[in-house]
Protein backbone atom coordinates (compact mmCIF):
# COMPACT_ATOMS: atom_id res chain seq x y z
CA UNK A 1 0.00 0.00 0.00
CA UNK A 2 0.82 3.47 -0.85
CA UNK A 3 1.30 6.07 1.66
CA UNK A 4 -1.37 7.20 3.82
CA UNK A 5 -3.29 10.64 1.58
CA UNK A 6 -2.58 13.39 3.26
CA UNK A 7 -4.67 16.88 3.71
CA UNK A 8 -3.01 17.76 0.64
CA UNK A 9 -4.48 14.60 -1.50
CA UNK A 10 -7.83 15.38 -0.69
CA UNK A 11 -7.31 18.91 -1.14
CA UNK A 12 -6.14 18.24 -4.71
CA UNK A 13 -9.04 15.68 -5.15
CA UNK A 14 -11.44 18.66 -4.34
CA UNK A 15 -9.51 21.08 -6.58
CA UNK A 16 -10.08 18.46 -9.31
CA UNK A 17 -14.00 18.19 -8.71
CA UNK A 18 -14.11 22.15 -8.03
CA UNK A 19 -13.15 22.87 -11.74
CA UNK A 20 -14.12 19.82 -13.62
CA UNK A 21 -17.41 21.45 -13.62
CA UNK A 22 -19.35 23.59 -15.81
CA UNK A 23 -20.92 25.03 -13.30
CA UNK A 24 -18.26 26.65 -11.43
CA UNK A 25 -17.16 28.14 -14.67
CA UNK A 26 -20.77 30.16 -15.22
CA UNK A 27 -20.34 31.35 -11.80
CA UNK A 28 -17.06 32.53 -12.08
CA UNK A 29 -18.16 34.55 -15.35
CA UNK A 30 -21.01 35.56 -13.84
CA UNK A 31 -19.29 36.92 -10.27
CA UNK A 32 -16.41 38.26 -12.86
CA UNK A 33 -19.05 40.20 -15.10
CA UNK A 34 -21.69 41.53 -12.53
CA UNK A 35 -18.80 42.80 -10.65
CA UNK A 36 -16.67 44.61 -13.23
CA UNK A 37 -19.41 44.92 -15.45
CA UNK A 38 -21.30 47.30 -12.36
CA UNK A 39 -18.15 48.58 -11.62
CA UNK A 40 -18.24 50.16 -15.12
CA UNK A 41 -21.80 51.24 -15.33
CA UNK A 42 -22.13 52.82 -12.54
CA UNK A 43 -19.17 54.76 -12.66
CA UNK A 44 -20.30 55.74 -16.05
CA UNK A 45 -23.71 56.72 -14.84
CA UNK A 46 -22.09 58.90 -12.78
CA UNK A 47 -19.83 60.49 -14.63
CA UNK A 48 -22.28 61.62 -17.20
CA UNK A 49 -24.49 63.00 -14.56
CA UNK A 50 -21.17 65.10 -12.50
CA UNK A 51 -22.18 68.19 -13.93
CA UNK A 52 -25.67 68.45 -12.12
CA UNK A 53 -24.79 67.18 -9.08
CA UNK A 54 -25.43 70.12 -6.33
CA UNK A 55 -22.26 70.88 -4.47
CA UNK A 56 -22.80 69.30 -1.66
CA UNK A 57 -24.02 66.01 -3.19
CA UNK A 58 -20.18 66.14 -4.78
CA UNK A 59 -18.33 66.72 -1.36
CA UNK A 60 -20.75 63.64 0.12
CA UNK A 61 -18.83 61.46 -3.16
CA UNK A 62 -17.38 58.72 -2.75
CA UNK A 63 -14.95 57.20 -6.16
CA UNK A 64 -14.27 54.08 -3.54
CA UNK A 65 -17.56 52.47 -2.72
CA UNK A 66 -19.26 53.66 -5.98
CA UNK A 67 -16.67 51.97 -7.86
CA UNK A 68 -17.21 48.39 -5.91
CA UNK A 69 -21.28 48.43 -5.68
CA UNK A 70 -21.16 45.18 -7.70
CA UNK A 71 -19.63 43.63 -4.73
CA UNK A 72 -23.25 43.97 -2.95
CA UNK A 73 -24.75 41.73 -6.31
CA UNK A 74 -21.35 39.58 -6.76
CA UNK A 75 -22.29 38.25 -2.97
CA UNK A 76 -25.07 36.18 -4.22
CA UNK A 77 -23.01 34.78 -7.06
CA UNK A 78 -20.10 33.68 -4.73
CA UNK A 79 -22.92 32.49 -2.37
CA UNK A 80 -24.13 30.72 -4.73
CA UNK A 81 -21.22 28.87 -5.38
CA UNK A 82 -19.93 28.41 -2.03
CA UNK A 83 -23.33 26.46 -1.46
CA UNK A 84 -23.16 24.67 -4.27
CA UNK A 85 -19.53 23.15 -4.27
CA UNK A 86 -21.24 20.79 -1.45
CA UNK A 87 -25.52 20.85 -1.91
CA UNK A 88 -24.68 19.46 -5.46
CA UNK A 89 -22.73 16.53 -3.96
CA UNK A 90 -26.13 15.70 -1.89
CA UNK A 91 -28.28 16.56 -5.02
CA UNK A 92 -26.95 13.65 -6.98
CA UNK A 93 -25.63 11.78 -4.39
CA UNK A 94 -21.90 11.78 -5.06
CA UNK A 95 -21.40 13.09 -1.47
CA UNK A 96 -22.05 9.47 -0.76
CA UNK A 97 -19.29 8.24 -2.96
CA UNK A 98 -17.26 11.21 -1.57
CA UNK A 99 -17.37 10.08 1.98
CA UNK A 100 -16.24 6.86 0.80
CA UNK A 101 -12.98 7.66 -0.73
CA UNK A 102 -12.75 10.32 2.91
CA UNK A 103 -14.34 9.11 5.60
CA UNK A 104 -12.59 11.59 8.01
CA UNK A 105 -15.75 14.06 7.20
CA UNK A 106 -13.42 16.85 8.99
CA UNK A 107 -10.71 16.32 6.40
CA UNK A 108 -13.14 16.82 3.59
CA UNK A 109 -14.65 19.91 5.17
CA UNK A 110 -10.77 21.23 5.13
CA UNK A 111 -10.14 20.72 2.07
CA UNK A 112 -12.98 21.90 0.43
CA UNK A 113 -12.31 25.39 2.52
CA UNK A 114 -8.90 25.07 0.86
CA UNK A 115 -10.20 24.95 -2.16
CA UNK A 116 -13.03 28.07 -1.73
CA UNK A 117 -10.67 30.05 0.70
CA UNK A 118 -7.84 29.94 -2.08
CA UNK A 119 -9.54 30.66 -5.25
CA UNK A 120 -12.12 33.46 -4.09
CA UNK A 121 -9.68 34.90 -2.44
CA UNK A 122 -7.22 35.39 -5.38
CA UNK A 123 -10.70 35.40 -7.70
CA UNK A 124 -12.34 38.34 -5.09
CA UNK A 125 -9.12 40.33 -4.86
CA UNK A 126 -8.43 40.52 -8.91
CA UNK A 127 -11.84 41.51 -9.09
CA UNK A 128 -12.52 44.07 -6.74
CA UNK A 129 -8.94 45.65 -8.21
CA UNK A 130 -9.64 45.32 -11.21
CA UNK A 131 -13.25 47.23 -10.49
CA UNK A 132 -11.86 49.21 -8.52
CA UNK A 133 -9.45 50.24 -11.13
CA UNK A 134 -11.68 50.67 -14.00
CA UNK A 135 -14.01 52.65 -12.15
CA UNK A 136 -11.04 55.50 -10.80
CA UNK A 137 -9.80 55.48 -14.95
CA UNK A 138 -13.60 56.71 -15.91
CA UNK A 139 -13.50 59.27 -13.17
CA UNK A 140 -10.40 60.56 -13.82
CA UNK A 141 -11.26 60.78 -17.77
CA UNK A 142 -13.98 62.94 -16.52
CA UNK A 143 -12.37 64.96 -14.10
CA UNK A 144 -14.11 63.45 -11.07
CA UNK A 145 -12.46 63.05 -7.55
CA UNK A 146 -11.09 59.58 -8.04
CA UNK A 147 -9.20 57.54 -5.51
CA UNK A 148 -5.55 55.94 -5.55
CA UNK A 149 -4.20 52.56 -4.37
CA UNK A 150 -1.53 54.07 -3.53
CA UNK A 151 -3.93 55.73 -0.32
CA UNK A 152 -3.45 53.48 2.58
CA UNK A 153 -7.15 53.98 3.17
CA UNK A 154 -8.66 53.10 -0.18
CA UNK A 155 -6.33 50.51 -0.75
CA UNK A 156 -7.70 48.69 2.62
CA UNK A 157 -11.28 49.03 1.29
CA UNK A 158 -10.55 47.44 -1.83
CA UNK A 159 -9.04 44.60 -0.58
CA UNK A 160 -11.43 44.21 2.41
CA UNK A 161 -13.49 44.16 -0.16
CA UNK A 162 -12.09 41.33 -1.70
CA UNK A 163 -12.12 39.74 1.93
CA UNK A 164 -15.87 40.42 2.26
CA UNK A 165 -16.64 38.50 -0.82
CA UNK A 166 -14.57 35.37 0.46
CA UNK A 167 -15.96 35.35 3.61
CA UNK A 168 -19.17 35.06 1.91
CA UNK A 169 -18.60 32.16 -0.23
CA UNK A 170 -17.34 30.33 2.95
CA UNK A 171 -20.84 31.38 4.50
CA UNK A 172 -22.43 30.20 1.85
CA UNK A 173 -20.35 27.05 1.78
CA UNK A 174 -21.61 26.48 5.31
CA UNK A 175 -24.74 26.83 5.26
CA UNK A 176 -24.91 24.36 2.44
CA UNK A 177 -23.20 21.95 4.84
CA UNK A 178 -26.01 22.49 7.41
CA UNK A 179 -29.16 22.91 5.08
CA UNK A 180 -27.75 20.09 2.30
CA UNK A 181 -30.10 20.86 -0.29
CA UNK A 182 -29.22 24.22 -3.06
CA UNK A 183 -32.70 25.57 -2.69
CA UNK A 184 -33.22 25.66 0.91
CA UNK A 185 -29.42 26.97 1.51
CA UNK A 186 -30.11 29.44 -0.74
CA UNK A 187 -33.02 30.86 0.68
CA UNK A 188 -31.54 31.12 3.83
CA UNK A 189 -28.24 32.94 2.24
CA UNK A 190 -31.02 35.60 0.80
CA UNK A 191 -32.79 36.01 3.47
CA UNK A 192 -29.95 36.57 5.87
CA UNK A 193 -28.35 38.82 2.96
CA UNK A 194 -31.55 40.80 1.66
CA UNK A 195 -34.73 39.96 3.75
CA UNK A 196 -33.77 40.42 7.44
CA UNK A 197 -31.76 44.22 6.64
CA UNK A 198 -35.78 44.98 4.78
CA UNK A 199 -37.23 43.86 8.22
CA UNK A 200 -35.09 46.01 10.12
CA UNK A 201 -35.67 48.78 8.51
CA UNK A 202 -39.28 48.57 9.92
CA UNK A 203 -38.33 48.64 13.62
CA UNK A 204 -37.74 51.78 15.78
CA UNK A 205 -34.74 53.40 14.65
CA UNK A 206 -33.44 53.05 17.94
CA UNK A 207 -33.45 49.56 17.58
CA UNK A 208 -32.87 49.88 14.00
CA UNK A 209 -29.36 51.52 14.91
CA UNK A 210 -28.41 48.59 17.25
CA UNK A 211 -29.53 45.42 15.24
CA UNK A 212 -28.60 46.55 11.60
CA UNK A 213 -24.98 47.38 12.35
CA UNK A 214 -24.46 43.36 13.16
CA UNK A 215 -26.13 42.31 9.93
CA UNK A 216 -22.85 40.80 7.16
CA UNK A 217 -24.30 43.01 4.40
CA UNK A 218 -23.40 46.18 6.54
CA UNK A 219 -20.67 44.47 8.35
CA UNK A 220 -19.23 44.77 5.00
CA UNK A 221 -20.17 48.15 3.97
CA UNK A 222 -18.59 48.91 6.66
CA UNK A 223 -15.00 46.90 5.86
CA UNK A 224 -15.23 48.53 1.86
CA UNK A 225 -15.83 52.11 3.59
CA UNK A 226 -13.00 54.22 3.30
CA UNK A 227 -14.65 56.37 6.09
CA UNK A 228 -16.03 55.75 8.94
CA UNK A 229 -19.84 56.31 9.19
CA UNK A 230 -21.38 56.40 12.90
CA UNK A 231 -24.16 54.12 12.97
CA UNK A 232 -21.69 50.69 12.09
CA UNK A 233 -18.55 49.26 13.15
CA UNK A 234 -15.42 50.24 12.16
CA UNK A 235 -13.85 48.15 9.35
CA UNK A 236 -11.74 45.94 11.54
CA UNK A 237 -14.01 45.07 13.93
CA UNK A 238 -16.64 44.50 11.33
CA UNK A 239 -14.07 42.18 9.77
CA UNK A 240 -13.74 40.07 12.73
CA UNK A 241 -17.46 40.05 13.21
CA UNK A 242 -17.97 38.62 9.86
CA UNK A 243 -14.81 36.07 10.54
CA UNK A 244 -16.94 35.20 13.75
CA UNK A 245 -20.28 34.58 11.92
CA UNK A 246 -18.51 32.07 9.16
CA UNK A 247 -16.63 30.14 11.59
CA UNK A 248 -19.45 29.85 13.81
CA UNK A 249 -22.07 28.51 10.52
CA UNK A 250 -18.87 26.29 9.01
CA UNK A 251 -18.33 24.80 12.56
CA UNK A 252 -22.20 24.23 12.80
CA UNK A 253 -22.14 22.96 9.89
CA UNK A 254 -19.09 20.47 10.24
CA UNK A 255 -20.27 19.40 13.40
CA UNK A 256 -24.00 18.07 11.80
CA UNK A 257 -21.49 16.39 9.14
CA UNK A 258 -20.05 14.21 11.36
CA UNK A 259 -22.83 13.24 13.40
CA UNK A 260 -25.52 12.86 10.57
CA UNK A 261 -26.12 10.01 8.21
CA UNK A 262 -24.49 10.63 4.18
CA UNK B 1 -12.40 -10.39 7.02
CA UNK B 2 -15.87 -8.57 6.94
CA UNK B 3 -17.17 -9.28 10.36
CA UNK B 4 -20.90 -7.67 10.67
CA UNK B 5 -21.14 -7.56 15.13
CA UNK B 6 -24.50 -6.81 16.88
CA UNK B 7 -25.12 -4.24 14.39
CA UNK B 8 -28.39 -2.58 15.33
CA UNK B 9 -29.40 0.47 13.05
CA UNK B 10 -32.66 2.67 13.67
CA UNK B 11 -33.73 5.41 11.82
CA UNK B 12 -36.27 7.37 14.08
CA UNK B 13 -39.07 5.11 14.79
CA UNK B 14 -38.14 2.36 11.98
CA UNK B 15 -35.71 -0.54 12.49
CA UNK B 16 -33.84 -0.84 9.55
CA UNK B 17 -31.16 -3.68 10.93
CA UNK B 18 -31.59 -5.58 14.13
CA UNK B 19 -28.75 -7.07 15.43
CA UNK B 20 -26.74 -8.67 12.26
CA UNK B 21 -24.10 -10.59 13.71
CA UNK B 22 -22.29 -12.02 11.17
CA UNK B 23 -18.81 -12.71 8.89
CA UNK B 24 -17.84 -12.49 5.41
CA UNK B 25 -15.39 -15.18 4.34
CA UNK B 26 -12.74 -14.20 1.31
CA UNK B 27 -12.23 -16.41 -1.78
CA UNK B 28 -16.03 -16.74 -2.30
CA UNK B 29 -18.89 -14.66 -3.37
CA UNK B 30 -21.29 -14.47 -0.53
CA UNK B 31 -25.09 -13.22 -1.53
CA UNK B 32 -27.01 -10.88 0.65
CA UNK B 33 -30.76 -12.04 0.22
CA UNK B 34 -33.70 -10.42 1.66
CA UNK B 35 -36.70 -8.80 0.14
CA UNK B 36 -37.04 -5.03 -0.67
CA UNK B 37 -36.63 -3.19 2.85
CA UNK B 38 -34.88 -5.44 4.75
CA UNK B 39 -32.07 -4.01 5.64
CA UNK B 40 -29.45 -4.94 2.85
CA UNK B 41 -28.58 -1.86 1.90
CA UNK B 42 -28.59 -0.17 4.99
CA UNK B 43 -26.20 -2.66 6.32
CA UNK B 44 -23.79 -1.74 3.11
CA UNK B 45 -23.96 1.73 4.19
CA UNK B 46 -23.07 0.99 7.74
CA UNK B 47 -19.77 -1.09 6.68
CA UNK B 48 -18.49 1.92 4.39
CA UNK B 49 -19.17 4.61 7.15
CA UNK B 50 -21.59 6.72 5.84
CA UNK B 51 -24.26 5.85 8.23
CA UNK B 52 -23.52 5.31 11.93
CA UNK B 53 -24.58 2.36 13.57
CA UNK B 54 -27.04 3.18 16.80
CA UNK B 55 -25.60 -0.01 18.64
CA UNK B 56 -22.73 -2.80 17.40
CA UNK B 57 -20.25 -2.19 14.09
CA UNK B 58 -18.81 -3.64 11.04
CA UNK B 59 -15.37 -4.14 11.07
CA UNK B 60 -13.05 -4.76 7.75
CA UNK B 61 -10.35 -6.65 9.23
CA UNK B 62 -10.81 -5.66 12.82
CA UNK B 63 -11.20 -2.23 12.01
CA UNK B 64 -14.41 0.49 11.53
CA UNK B 65 -13.98 1.90 7.92
CA UNK B 66 -13.35 5.60 9.23
CA UNK B 67 -10.28 4.09 10.62
CA UNK B 68 -8.86 3.70 7.10
CA UNK B 69 -6.92 7.02 5.81
CA UNK B 70 -6.77 5.15 2.64
CA UNK B 71 -10.02 3.32 2.40
CA UNK B 72 -10.40 2.12 -1.26
CA UNK B 73 -7.46 0.37 -0.89
CA UNK B 74 -9.38 -1.94 1.84
CA UNK B 75 -13.05 -2.04 0.37
CA UNK B 76 -14.65 -0.97 -2.99
CA UNK B 77 -18.33 -0.50 -3.00
CA UNK B 78 -21.04 0.21 -5.47
CA UNK B 79 -24.33 1.01 -3.43
CA UNK B 80 -25.83 3.38 -5.86
CA UNK B 81 -24.70 3.49 -10.05
CA UNK B 82 -26.41 6.98 -10.04
CA UNK B 83 -25.13 8.46 -7.40
CA UNK B 84 -22.39 10.64 -9.57
CA UNK B 85 -22.17 14.42 -10.26
CA UNK B 86 -24.04 14.13 -13.78
CA UNK B 87 -21.76 16.93 -14.77
CA UNK B 88 -18.44 15.52 -14.17
CA UNK B 89 -16.80 13.45 -16.77
CA UNK B 90 -15.97 9.87 -15.98
CA UNK B 91 -12.54 10.08 -15.57
CA UNK B 92 -12.50 13.22 -13.62
CA UNK B 93 -14.84 11.18 -11.21
CA UNK B 94 -12.67 8.69 -10.37
CA UNK B 95 -9.42 10.55 -10.90
CA UNK B 96 -10.84 12.67 -7.98
CA UNK B 97 -11.67 9.20 -6.24
CA UNK B 98 -8.02 8.31 -6.72
CA UNK B 99 -5.99 11.51 -5.75
CA UNK B 100 -7.79 11.76 -2.45
CA UNK B 101 -6.30 8.02 -2.01
CA UNK B 102 -3.43 8.52 -3.49
CA UNK B 103 -4.07 5.87 -6.46
CA UNK B 104 -2.06 6.60 -9.42
CA UNK B 105 -3.84 8.29 -12.53
CA UNK B 106 -2.27 5.01 -14.58
CA UNK B 107 -5.16 3.00 -12.30
CA UNK B 108 -7.72 4.94 -13.47
CA UNK B 109 -6.98 4.51 -17.05
CA UNK B 110 -6.37 1.00 -16.31
CA UNK B 111 -10.20 0.44 -14.53
CA UNK B 112 -11.62 2.66 -17.22
CA UNK B 113 -10.29 0.00 -19.82
CA UNK B 114 -11.26 -3.23 -17.55
CA UNK B 115 -15.27 -1.99 -17.65
CA UNK B 116 -15.27 -0.74 -20.81
CA UNK B 117 -16.33 2.32 -20.23
CA UNK B 118 -12.61 3.91 -21.82
CA UNK B 119 -14.12 5.53 -25.24
CA UNK B 120 -16.84 7.76 -23.16
CA UNK B 121 -14.72 8.44 -20.71
CA UNK B 122 -13.94 11.89 -21.44
CA UNK B 123 -18.25 12.08 -21.48
CA UNK B 124 -20.40 13.72 -18.66
CA UNK B 125 -21.78 11.09 -16.35
CA UNK B 126 -25.04 12.71 -16.64
CA UNK B 127 -25.67 11.03 -20.74
CA UNK B 128 -24.52 7.57 -19.40
CA UNK B 129 -27.26 4.77 -19.22
CA UNK B 130 -27.71 2.71 -16.20
CA UNK B 131 -25.84 0.08 -17.40
CA UNK B 132 -22.88 2.43 -18.26
CA UNK B 133 -23.16 3.88 -14.66
CA UNK B 134 -23.02 0.75 -12.82
CA UNK B 135 -20.08 -0.22 -15.23
CA UNK B 136 -18.57 3.03 -13.79
CA UNK B 137 -19.23 2.34 -10.31
CA UNK B 138 -17.58 -0.56 -10.89
CA UNK B 139 -14.62 0.68 -12.13
CA UNK B 140 -14.83 2.72 -8.81
CA UNK B 141 -14.90 0.12 -6.64
CA UNK B 142 -11.78 -1.53 -8.17
CA UNK B 143 -9.58 1.48 -7.99
CA UNK B 144 -7.90 0.86 -5.05
CA UNK B 145 -7.63 -2.94 -5.51
CA UNK B 146 -9.55 -3.36 -2.52
CA UNK B 147 -9.19 -7.31 -0.65
CA UNK B 148 -13.52 -6.58 0.00
CA UNK B 149 -15.86 -5.79 -2.45
CA UNK B 150 -19.87 -4.87 -1.78
CA UNK B 151 -22.39 -4.95 -4.86
CA UNK B 152 -25.79 -3.71 -3.52
CA UNK B 153 -28.25 -5.14 -6.23
CA UNK B 154 -25.55 -4.69 -8.91
CA UNK B 155 -27.77 -6.54 -11.29
CA UNK B 156 -30.33 -3.90 -11.76
CA UNK B 157 -30.23 -2.32 -14.80
CA UNK B 158 -27.72 -4.70 -16.80
CA UNK B 159 -28.72 -6.46 -19.72
CA UNK B 160 -28.47 -10.53 -20.70
CA UNK B 161 -24.39 -9.80 -21.55
CA UNK B 162 -23.70 -7.71 -18.64
CA UNK B 163 -25.58 -9.79 -16.02
CA UNK B 164 -23.44 -12.67 -17.52
CA UNK B 165 -20.18 -10.73 -17.32
CA UNK B 166 -21.02 -9.37 -14.04
CA UNK B 167 -21.44 -12.71 -12.64
CA UNK B 168 -18.16 -14.29 -13.99
CA UNK B 169 -16.13 -11.36 -12.86
CA UNK B 170 -17.33 -11.98 -9.06
CA UNK B 171 -16.36 -15.26 -9.28
CA UNK B 172 -12.94 -14.23 -11.06
CA UNK B 173 -12.89 -11.79 -7.80
CA UNK B 174 -13.67 -14.11 -5.00
CA UNK B 175 -11.03 -17.01 -6.53
CA UNK B 176 -8.26 -14.15 -6.13
CA UNK B 177 -8.92 -14.59 -2.69
CA UNK B 178 -10.87 -11.56 -2.78
CA UNK B 179 -14.14 -10.94 -0.62
CA UNK B 180 -17.12 -10.30 -2.41
CA UNK B 181 -20.25 -9.51 -0.79
CA UNK B 182 -23.36 -8.95 -3.22
CA UNK B 183 -26.85 -8.19 -1.98
CA UNK B 184 -30.20 -8.93 -4.11
CA UNK B 185 -33.69 -9.28 -3.64
CA UNK B 186 -33.71 -11.83 -6.58
CA UNK B 187 -33.01 -15.48 -4.88
CA UNK B 188 -33.04 -16.64 -8.87
CA UNK B 189 -30.11 -13.99 -8.95
CA UNK B 190 -27.70 -15.27 -5.91
CA UNK B 191 -28.94 -18.92 -6.82
CA UNK B 192 -26.55 -18.78 -9.70
CA UNK B 193 -24.11 -16.17 -8.92
CA UNK B 194 -23.23 -16.96 -4.96
CA UNK B 195 -21.32 -19.53 -3.28
CA UNK B 196 -23.02 -18.54 -0.09
CA UNK B 197 -26.29 -16.98 0.92
CA UNK B 198 -26.84 -14.73 3.79
CA UNK B 199 -30.51 -13.86 4.45
CA UNK B 200 -32.10 -11.39 6.20
CA UNK B 201 -35.60 -10.18 6.82
CA UNK B 202 -36.94 -7.13 8.46
CA UNK B 203 -33.52 -6.55 9.66
CA UNK B 204 -32.69 -9.89 11.26
CA UNK B 205 -30.75 -12.23 10.41
CA UNK B 206 -32.76 -15.25 9.34
CA UNK B 207 -30.40 -18.48 7.91
CA UNK B 208 -27.11 -18.58 5.89
CA UNK B 209 -25.32 -21.55 4.04
CA UNK B 210 -24.57 -22.56 0.82
CA UNK B 211 -27.33 -22.54 -1.66
CA UNK B 212 -27.47 -26.54 -1.50
CA UNK B 213 -27.42 -26.21 1.87
CA UNK B 214 -30.33 -23.74 1.89
CA UNK B 215 -32.72 -25.98 -0.23
CA UNK B 216 -31.86 -29.24 1.80
CA UNK B 217 -33.23 -27.86 5.25
CA UNK B 218 -36.86 -27.08 3.67
CA UNK B 219 -39.70 -29.33 3.20
CA UNK B 220 -40.35 -30.07 -0.54
CA UNK B 221 -44.30 -30.72 -1.60
CA UNK B 222 -45.24 -33.54 -3.23
CA UNK B 223 -47.72 -33.56 -6.37
CA UNK B 224 -49.95 -35.88 -6.41
CA UNK B 225 -52.99 -36.65 -9.02
CA UNK B 226 -56.13 -39.35 -8.57
CA UNK B 227 -59.53 -40.40 -9.43
CA UNK B 228 -60.62 -38.80 -6.34
CA UNK B 229 -59.99 -35.65 -5.63
CA UNK B 230 -62.14 -34.81 -3.08
CA UNK B 231 -61.69 -37.62 -1.11
CA UNK B 232 -58.17 -37.83 -1.03
CA UNK B 233 -58.08 -34.37 -0.04
CA UNK B 234 -60.45 -35.43 3.15
CA UNK B 235 -57.85 -38.49 3.96
CA UNK B 236 -54.74 -36.27 3.85
CA UNK B 237 -56.36 -33.59 5.94
CA UNK B 238 -57.06 -35.91 8.44
CA UNK B 239 -53.55 -36.54 8.84
CA UNK B 240 -52.74 -32.37 9.11
CA UNK B 241 -51.29 -32.01 5.96
CA UNK B 242 -51.28 -29.25 3.76
CA UNK B 243 -52.97 -30.25 0.90
CA UNK B 244 -53.92 -27.47 -2.17
CA UNK B 245 -55.02 -27.58 -5.45
CA UNK B 246 -52.36 -27.92 -8.09
CA UNK B 247 -53.36 -27.66 -11.97
CA UNK B 248 -54.46 -30.81 -14.32
CA UNK B 249 -56.58 -31.52 -11.52
CA UNK B 250 -54.03 -32.69 -9.07
CA UNK B 251 -53.00 -31.92 -5.34
CA UNK B 252 -49.64 -30.08 -3.59
CA UNK B 253 -48.98 -31.94 -0.48
CA UNK B 254 -46.89 -30.60 1.96
CA UNK B 255 -46.28 -32.14 5.70
CA UNK B 256 -46.01 -36.03 4.38
CA UNK B 257 -43.40 -37.76 2.57
CA UNK B 258 -44.58 -40.13 -0.93
CA UNK B 259 -44.54 -42.71 0.72
CA UNK B 260 -46.96 -41.65 3.43
CA UNK B 261 -49.36 -40.13 1.00
CA UNK B 262 -49.46 -43.54 -1.41
CA UNK B 263 -50.20 -45.41 2.10
CA UNK B 264 -52.67 -43.25 2.87
CA UNK B 265 -54.17 -43.63 -0.22
CA UNK B 266 -54.12 -47.68 -0.80
CA UNK B 267 -55.61 -47.55 3.09
CA UNK B 268 -58.70 -45.20 2.08
CA UNK B 269 -58.86 -47.23 -1.30
CA UNK B 270 -58.24 -44.09 -3.49
CA UNK B 271 -56.06 -44.50 -6.85
CA UNK B 272 -52.97 -42.48 -7.40
CA UNK B 273 -52.46 -41.67 -11.45
CA UNK B 274 -48.86 -40.19 -10.16
CA UNK B 275 -46.98 -38.88 -7.37
CA UNK B 276 -43.73 -36.46 -7.62
CA UNK B 277 -41.84 -34.99 -4.77
CA UNK B 278 -41.21 -31.70 -5.95
CA UNK B 279 -37.63 -30.55 -4.75
CA UNK B 280 -37.79 -26.93 -2.87
CA UNK B 281 -36.16 -23.90 -4.99
CA UNK B 282 -34.56 -21.39 -3.33
CA UNK B 283 -37.58 -19.44 -4.09
CA UNK B 284 -39.89 -21.48 -1.76
CA UNK B 285 -36.93 -20.93 0.71
CA UNK B 286 -36.48 -17.89 0.70
CA UNK B 287 -40.19 -17.07 0.31
CA UNK B 288 -41.00 -19.44 3.54
CA UNK B 289 -37.83 -17.88 5.53
CA UNK B 290 -39.36 -14.04 4.96
CA UNK B 291 -42.82 -14.90 5.47
CA UNK B 292 -41.72 -16.06 8.83
CA UNK B 293 -39.60 -13.13 9.51
CA UNK B 294 -42.65 -10.68 9.06
CA UNK B 295 -44.24 -12.37 11.71
CA UNK B 296 -41.43 -12.02 14.24
CA UNK B 297 -40.56 -8.76 13.12
CA UNK B 298 -43.27 -6.65 14.08
CA UNK B 299 -43.36 -7.78 17.81
CA UNK B 300 -39.30 -6.81 17.34
CA UNK B 301 -39.77 -3.90 16.44
CA UNK B 302 -40.74 -3.10 20.03
CA UNK B 303 -38.38 -5.15 21.97
CA UNK B 304 -35.33 -3.41 21.08
CA UNK B 305 -34.62 -0.36 23.32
Amino acid sequence: MSHAPTLVDITRSEWLKFRSVRATLIGVVTFLVLTIGLAALITLVIKSNWSQRSTLDKLAFDPVTTSLVGVFLAEFAVGVMGARFITSEYASGAIRSTLAAVPRRVHLVAAKIIVLLVTFFILSEIVVVVAFELGQFIYRTGHLPWASLSNATDARAVAFAGIYLTLLTLMGFGLGLIFRTTSTTISVYVTLLLIVPIITAFLPSSWQNDISKYLPSNLGRAMMSPDLSGSSFAWDTSAILLLVYTCAIVGAGTYLLTQRDA
Amino acid sequence: MLKIDHLTKRYGDTLAVNDLDFEVTPGVVTGFLGPNGSGKSTTMRVIIGLDRPTKGRATINGKTYDQFKSPLHEVGALLDAKALDPARSARNHLRALALANRIPVTRVDEVLEFVGVASVAHKRVGGFSLGMSQRLGIAGALLGDPGILLFDEPVNGLDPEGIRWIRDFFRSLAKEGRTVFVSSHLMSEMAVSADQIIVIGRGKFITSGSVDELTATATGTVFVRSTDVGGLTRVLSDLHAGVVPANDEGLSVSGLTSDQIGEAAFAAGITVWELTPQRASLEDVFMDLTADSLEYGHSSNVVVP
